[in-house]
């Protein structure tokens, strides 16, 4: 007996229950997607949603520029793209209009910043420093007035303003950019804004207000003054 | 103890192995044979022993009925019986062990049945949640076509927005200009027609000089001559106007 009890002891046991279901109850999270992590309420991206197209109505004169988004009511642009204005008008990226309260200029840069009446879509983040030469860079603006467009570059160095428009050193990017992108938002791969586009050469290359020059006039509030008008 | 009680055994020719011998009720004895001990020869309380005729005690060898008791089974029985209850043993351990195998095997035959028709169950699920992702891939896709198209639409809209803006800007100041110009054409018009009126009079007033008082044809003039510079004025505005 005891043999036999031993012996049934060696035997295998028999197989628990069978579960009813072996699906977990807890869903697994799916993973993450580069997409996923860049979605909007209307599909199009951060860059493209804080973009501004810049109208100047002047005294018989009429000119186009870029912007972008600060916060809520306040985009930058270039000095030089709402001066001597007798209207400014902005419109969005999917073409609402919004209205201009106010615009001001900066007299140590080509920067102007424009209070809107209505709110702006989105606005970036600054970046906390210039970039490095080499740094990816992103343009995204209104080139000739037109459609908005999102052109890339690298950022090739840093030399001393040729117009002589901005005090330090401004950079030099190799991101194509035509008259009408003067305003545009300069960005780094995050998104971040690192500089605005303000003129361009015969060569093609695009010269950037870095985003530190831009950081010190905006924490000036003695920076700006109102824009000249022709009115 | 065991063994049969009497006369103890007389010298002589043992009893040979093989020869049969009489079962011993009682106790199994571990050895038969003589007795030996004490005890030997005595019979048990209640239990009645044949016994030998008197006399015989020094007589030869004894038969079993001569011998008159309970003589012990031999080796060989007893192994064979031994065998047979170890050989019961192990086959009532076996009749165990495989009605415990069979329980078992019956169990595992029928939990593997249950996880059979689970994992087809689940193989249906998963093949229809394969096939209704594929088709939501799918629509996923044709979505993200038209989302493209749709921002590429947006953005095609803005821009005629902002050209149709523009232009209904520049023709604002197109319209601004040409009233600006007429305005200033109507303005030098007038002053020009002034200005001749006047060196009309002018004209008619210096045939007949002496009529009139030399004064008064001065200061008239002079104001013939302030209007048509006047005129001279508003043309130079209007031609400025034009250039630009």
């Amino acid at each position: 007996m005891a043999s036999a009890l031993a012996a049934c002891a060696a035997l295998p046991a028999p197989p628990p229950p069978v579960p009813t279901s072996v699906v977990p109850s807890t869903a697994p999270a799916p993973a993450a997607t580069e997409a996923g992590s860049q979605l909007s309420p209307d599909g199009f991206d951060a860059a493209q949603r804080m973009a501004v197209r810049i109208r100047n109505i002047g005294c018989g004169a009429l000119s186009t520029g870029s912007g972008f988004a600060i916060d809520e009511h306040t985009l930058v642009t270039n000095r030089h793209v709402v001066a001597d204005s007798a209207e400014l008008e902005l419109s969005t990226y999917d073409g609402r209009d919004v209205a201009a309260e106010a615009a001001s200029s900066a007299a140590l840069a080509d920067l102007a910043v424009v209070r809107t009446v209505e709110p702006l879509p989105a606005a970036p983040v600054l970046a906390d420093a210039d970039p490095a030469i080499g740094d990816a860079v992103t343009v995204v603006g209104y080139p000739l007035g037109r459609r908005l467009t999102v052109t890339d570059g690298r950022i090739m160095g840093a030399v001393t303003d040729p117009l002589h428009a901005n005090l330090g050193e401004v950079l030099v990017t190799d991101a194509p950019v035509e008259p009408g992108s003067s305003g545009s938002a300069a960005l780094d791969s995050s998104g971040r804004v690192i500089g605005v586009v303000y003129a361009k050469n015969a060569t093609g290359m695009s010269f950037v207000v870095p985003v530190s020059t831009l950081r010190a006039l905006l924490a000036d509030a003695a920076a700006f003054a109102p824009a000249p008008t022709c009115g | 103890m065991t063994g049969p009680s009497g006369p103890a055994p007389s010298p002589g020719p043992q009893q040979p192995p093989h020869e049969p011998v009489w079962w011993t009720p009682g106790p199994r004895a571990a050895a038969p044979g003589p007795a030996a001990g004490p005890s030997a020869g005595r019979p048990e309380p209640g239990r009645t022993w044949p016994t030998a005729p008197a006399g015989d005690a020094t007589s030869g060898p004894t038969t079993p009925s001569a011998a008159g008791g309970w003589p012990a089974p031999p080796p060989r029985r007893r192994a064979v019986v031994a065998l047979a209850l170890a050989l019961v043993g192990v086959l009532v351990a076996a009749g165990l062990v495989g009605a415990r195998l069979w329980t078992t095997t019956r169990e595992w035959e029928r939990a593997a049945a249950e996880w059979e028709t689970l994992a087809r169950t689940h193989g249906e699920q998963l093949a229809q949640a394969t096939a209704e992702l594929e088709a939501t891939t799918g629509e996923l896709a044709a979505t993200r076509d038209q989302l493209s198209t749709a921002q590429t639409r947006i953005t095609e809209l803005a821009d005629e927005k902002a050209q149709l803006g523009d232009t209904t800007a520049a023709q604002q100041q197109l319209a601004d200009y040409q009233a600006r110009v007429s305005e200033a054409a109507g303005t030098v018009a007038t002053a020009l027609a002034n200005c001749i009126e006047g060196q009309e009079s002018l004209i008619g007033y210096l045939e007949d000089v002496s009529r009139y008082d030399p004064a008064e044809l001065a200061r008239f003039r002079a104001d013939v001559e302030r209007v048509c510079g006047n005129a001279s004025d508003a043309n130079a505005a209007l031609q400025r106007e034009l250039a630009r």
